[in-house]
């Protein structure tokens, strides 16, 4: 199952994102939480303390390749497969829960 | 990053959660559209409401398949109807009725997690039956 929640902030979504995450690890899932959001705050919601939260160091540049978007330009893609980008560099929020923050602009030269 | 998180998105083999940015314009830039289930939080007021319509639109067009939204912050029946009859004009489903809480707020104010702090909540309970509401109905 293939998640995404939203909403205008203050809505409570990051609560109901995170808190959703957690519950569907606690039934044994295996599941990976992504914070898109420019103002990360999934990872308090997870439980995970602050600090150990960071968002994404750089991406090695050949984990990644330009592919040209609908718009006419190009955006950098992912090379290898999601699994083993989850594995490095996703955080540990608990047994069969990893988060990965994304939300941080200027990672990997692409906004 | 926009690729990244599609493709991430897209072929991740576990279950996947992601928190939105708030508003809009993400889910018409598409990372929404590699998900199978779409929830839209809203609380139980009109520009709140308009908001998550909007949304669940744009969606539609996305052609995302199952978009439901999550009432939250509900404090009396009539806050719940409210949702319930906007969601019925609509022709929107309602995964979820999430009581507000005072727990949350605390566990915010302390940088906690609220399922952490009070595994008992009101809203944690909500989020649980929310969870199993998800799983049931799992295409």
């Amino acid at each position: 199952m293939k998640i995404a929640v939203g909403g205008k902030g203050g809505s409570g979504k990051t609560t109901v994102a995170g808190t959703l995450a957690r519950v569907l690890a606690e039934r044994g899932h295996r599941v990976v939480a992504m914070d898109d959001d420019s103002n990360p705050n999934l990872a308090m919601t997870l439980g995970v303390p602050p600090g150990e939260a960071s968002s994404l160091p750089s991406i090695p540049r050949d984990w990644l390749e330009e592919r040209p978007d609908d718009e006419g330009g190009t955006r950098l893609e992912l090379k290898v497969p999601a699994e083993e980008f989850i594995d490095r560099f996703g955080v540990s929020a608990g047994p069969n829960l990893t988060l990965l923050v994304m939300g941080q602009p200027n990672h990997g030269g692409s906004g | 990053m926009r690729g990244v998180l599609r493709g991430l998105v897209s072929t991740a083999t576990r279950t996947t959660v992601v928190d939105l940015e708030a508003g809009l314009e993400h889910l018409s830039r598409g990372t929404a559209r590699h998900v199978d289930t779409l929830l839209l939080i809203a609380e139980p007021y009109f520009k709140s409401l308009e908001a998550a319509q909007r949304s669940f639109a744009l969606a539609q067009d996305l052609g995302i398949g199952r978009i439901s939204m999550v009432a939250n912050k509900i404090r009396t029946p009539r806050d719940e109807q409210t949702v319930r009859e906007f969601a019925s004009r609509h022709a929107a489903q309602i995964a979820g009725v999430i009581p507000y809480d005072p727990a949350v707020v605390e566990a915010d104010e302390r940088g906690t997690a609220v399922i952490d702090q009070r595994p008992d909540a009101t809203s944690v309970a909500a989020i649980r039956r929310l969870a199993d509401e998800l799983l049931s109905t799992a295409s």
